[in-house]
């Protein structure tokens, strides 16, 4: 025995809903904290777990111990990966921009973030330098680098 | 009703589980901590007190409730490093407000069926990040067709439980606030405790009335928090450990989200869960057998509810016993000795977790101020969920 | 773990967070659009028409309301639709002073759930057909000494111009007056 559908799709009611939050807040945490610091001062933080080091610095080491927070500001960035975005979120288009993986040359992990460079000028390997905005300007957010550059 | 629900199982398991471990971080309104680091801090203490590292670690299960609290979708995902489960098995669970305790009740078939020797199981909740308030992601549990059109507060869903549990058992409001009085008062050894306090009767009834019969002092906090249990089978606890308290038995039990169609004054799906934890454990007469409990107290009412659906008193007999004292630390039968939601704090999943580590420190004998005054051999602890729906329960002997 | 244990964990006042380096603030986007689905937009739409319509589970003759296009005992499809009175009783209700987002109410609101006359279940069952809605016409005083618990009620149904085919078609639910 089935439900018998005797109502079009068409006629089934809708109910509109939106969620009722004005805003969330996240709070930078512990490292994040650190690392919140030192962007405003203009420098990129890691973490050293024995021989490796994770950018951005991580909750703990694998071992599940606390690691030692190093600067990684000037150590040589290649870009791991990278795309180009031709439309927003919405579809529509927009400039060709770069987004790319971003890490120092012997560091774990990466940052996400834009590269100021033409499309057909990338490629996976290159040196980049992260550039900052100007020190009234930084909130201690990843926005705070305004992008790398090829260096 | 197919009374056989929730008690029709299968109770031969592989390995016999202990629990030898346990961390929990301060609950608070708003913590600096982000969840993973939170996660991590609980995770670190319980692996320290069982004198164990990650790398002893073979599964991960971690709790926490719904992403819109936290406000990060795939909230177990994210945690899954923090947790310590950093390239092992790991798997988030997840029933409502019942979650907590559905954390060590996963981590316990995860070594019941011989699938891992040891597990990490932690519990996490922020749920700070909402603003105005997290009352506005709470309005999202109603029913979008036929009831947010009627424009429903969460506290209403509780205030008509309470209130037809009054009308039922014929119990005061006086009655229900010795609840609160009790479990804040027991949270001032508590060393997490967000709202411990010494208050009155009269200082919960004077306080502001939300939804009569709820008043602001009725309701447990807001607050963030992480909780963790480490858990392992008989041969690794008894390595770990000179007192494993071992996992007798567990149960949850759901019932449907059409809670306008169901009797209101009786929990029957903590009833389910209860008998099938029971039934494990071979426990037949509860309320003779259990020495202390942690029954889920959101709102004080929830914890004499929930005191009858797990049948440590008969229905509408807690009130009575609750001004004797029974439920007094050093009562027949102490409930929240932890001092409960209502007085440490309520970060959901990770405030379940904490009454399972409180039934853990007590048989242990480690919980200090708080040790219930009786010998203790048998502890329950229980959550609550969803649209007055879900039970889960955890049985614990030294 | 006794009451003196120092426990992890950096508790921040609500101005102590605002003024945290790296603090990020992000409004969310979400919008969803909720089907009723089959069974309760024929009960919608029977709102509308002033009828509270019911489905009957052909195995055990219970009637649902809300209609549910199964019966979650029998597992059966539901079948038959049913008109029903509409009338009730009280299983429970609450005075409310505070809004969905807390703020305080002018007038308090008295809400709560009545079980709907409807064939299928035994007298003081656990599960029952009932609806979740406002209450008028009951005194706030009933409702703190429980004697509006039990009180029979009524629907009170908007004019049928303003009906829209949906549950608030139903203004409230009102004391059935004596004789």
């Amino acid at each position: 025995m089935s439900w018998d559908k005797f109502w079009k799709a068409s006629s089934v009611k809708h109910y509109p809903g939106k969620m009722e939050v004005e805003k969330y807040v996240y709070t930078p945490g512990i490292h994040g904290l650190e690392m919140a610091k030192a962007l405003k001062e203009g420098r990129i933080l890691g973490m050293r777990c024995g021989d490796t080091v994770y950018v951005p610095p991580r909750t703990f080491c694998p071992d599940g111990e606390r690691g030692e927070l190093v600067d990684v500001t000037d150590e040589e960035w290649i870009v791991a990966a990278f795309t180009v975005i031709t439309r927003d979120m919405y579809g529509n288009p927009v400039e060709p921009q770069v987004v790319a993986l971003v890490r120092p040359i012997d560091a774990e992990g990466g940052l996400f973030h834009y590269i100021n460079a033409e499309p057909d000028e990338v490629w996976i390997g290159m040196r980049v330098r992260p550039v900052f905005r100007p020190e009234g300007e930084r909130r201690g957010l990843i926005t705070d680098i305004r992008y790398f550059e090829p260096a | 009703m197919r009374e056989v629900m929730g008690v029709r199982m299968n109770l031969h398991v592989k390995d016999r589980v202990a629990v030898v471990g346990a961390g929990i971080t301060l609950f608070r309104r708003r913590l600096l901590e982000t969840p993973r680091e939170l996660a991590w801090e609980a995770a670190k203490m319980a692996l320290d007190n069982a004198g164990l590292t990650l790398a002893d670690i073979d599964c991960v299960v971690i709790g926490t409730a719904p992403d819109a609290f936290d406000g990060i979708h795939f909230n177990g995902e994210y945690l899954a490093d923090g947790a310590g489960g950093y390239g092992k098995p790991t798997v988030r669970v997840y029933v409502g407000g019942g979650t907590g305790v559905f954390v060590p009740i996963a981590a316990w078939w995860h070594v019941a069926s011989g699938l891992c020797n040891t597990v990490l199981a932690v519990a996490e909740e922020k749920m700070s990040p909402a603003h105005p308030h997290p009352q506005g992601v709470f309005a999202y549990i109603w029913d979008p067709v036929l009831e947010r059109p009627l424009g429903p507060n969460l506290i209403w869903i509780f205030a008509m439980e309470m209130r037809r549990y009054m009308h039922r058992c014929g119990a005061t409001k006086e009655d229900i606030a010795l609840v609160s009085v009790k479990n804040k008062r027991n949270a001032l050894d508590h060393p997490a405790a967000q709202a411990a306090a010494n208050i009155t009767v009269e200082d919960v009834l004077n306080s502001e009335t939300l939804v009569w019969p709820v008043n602001r002092l009725d309701i447990s906090p807001v607050s963030d928090g992480a909780a963790a249990l480490i858990l392992a089978r008989e041969r690794e606890a008894r390595r770990i450990t000179d007192t494993p308290i071992w996992v007798e038995g567990i149960g949850w039990s759901l019932d449907n989200t059409h809670w306008y169609n169901r009797e209101l004054g009786y929990p029957r799906y903590v009833q389910y869960a209860a008998r099938m934890a029971y039934r494990m454990a071979g426990i037949e007469r509860p309320w003779k057998e259990i020495d202390v409990a942690e029954p889920y107290d959101p709102f004080d009412y929830k914890e004499l509810h929930h005191i009858e659906g797990l049948m440590l008193a008969r229905p509408c007999e807690a009130p009575e016993l609750l001004k004797e004292g029974w439920f007094d630390r050093d009562g027949e039968l102490p409930t929240s000795p932890s001092g409960g939601l209502l007085g440490v704090g309520n970060p959901i999943a990770a405030a379940g977790l904490m009454k399972a580590a409180e039934i853990f420190w007590q048989l242990r004998y480690e919980a200090g101020r708080r040790q219930a005054k009786k010998p203790v051999h048998k502890g329950v602890a229980q959550a609550w969920g969803d649209l007055m729906q879900v039970g889960t329960v955890i049985v614990m002997s030294n | 773990m006794g009451e003196k244990e120092k426990l992890p964990g950096h508790y921040l006042k609500s101005r102590e967070m605002y003024e945290l380096p790296g603090l990020v603030e992000y409004q969310p986007q979400a919008k969803y659009r909720f089907s009723a689905g089959q069974a309760q937009t024929r009960f919608l739409e029977g709102l509308k028409e002033g009828k509270i319509m019911g489905v009957r589970c052909p195995r055990c003759g219970r009637v649902y309301v809300p209609p549910r296009a199964y019966c979650e005992y029998c597992y059966a499809a539901t079948s038959e639709w049913v008109e029903l009175p509409g009338t009730g009783v009280i299983h429970t209700a609450v005075i409310s002073y505070i809004s969905t987002f807390r703020e305080r109410l002018e007038k308090p609101e008295i809400v709560g759930v009545v079980r709907l006359d409807a064939p299928g279940y035994k007298e003081d069952s656990y599960e029952f057909a009932g609806l979740f809605h406002k209450l008028c016409g009951v005194a706030e005083e009933d409702v703190k000494s429980g004697k509006a618990i039990g009180m029979r009620v009524k629907p009170r149904w908007r004019p049928p111009e303003e009906r829209v085919g949906d549950v608030n078609d139903i203004e409230c639910f009102e004391p059935v007056e004596e004789g």
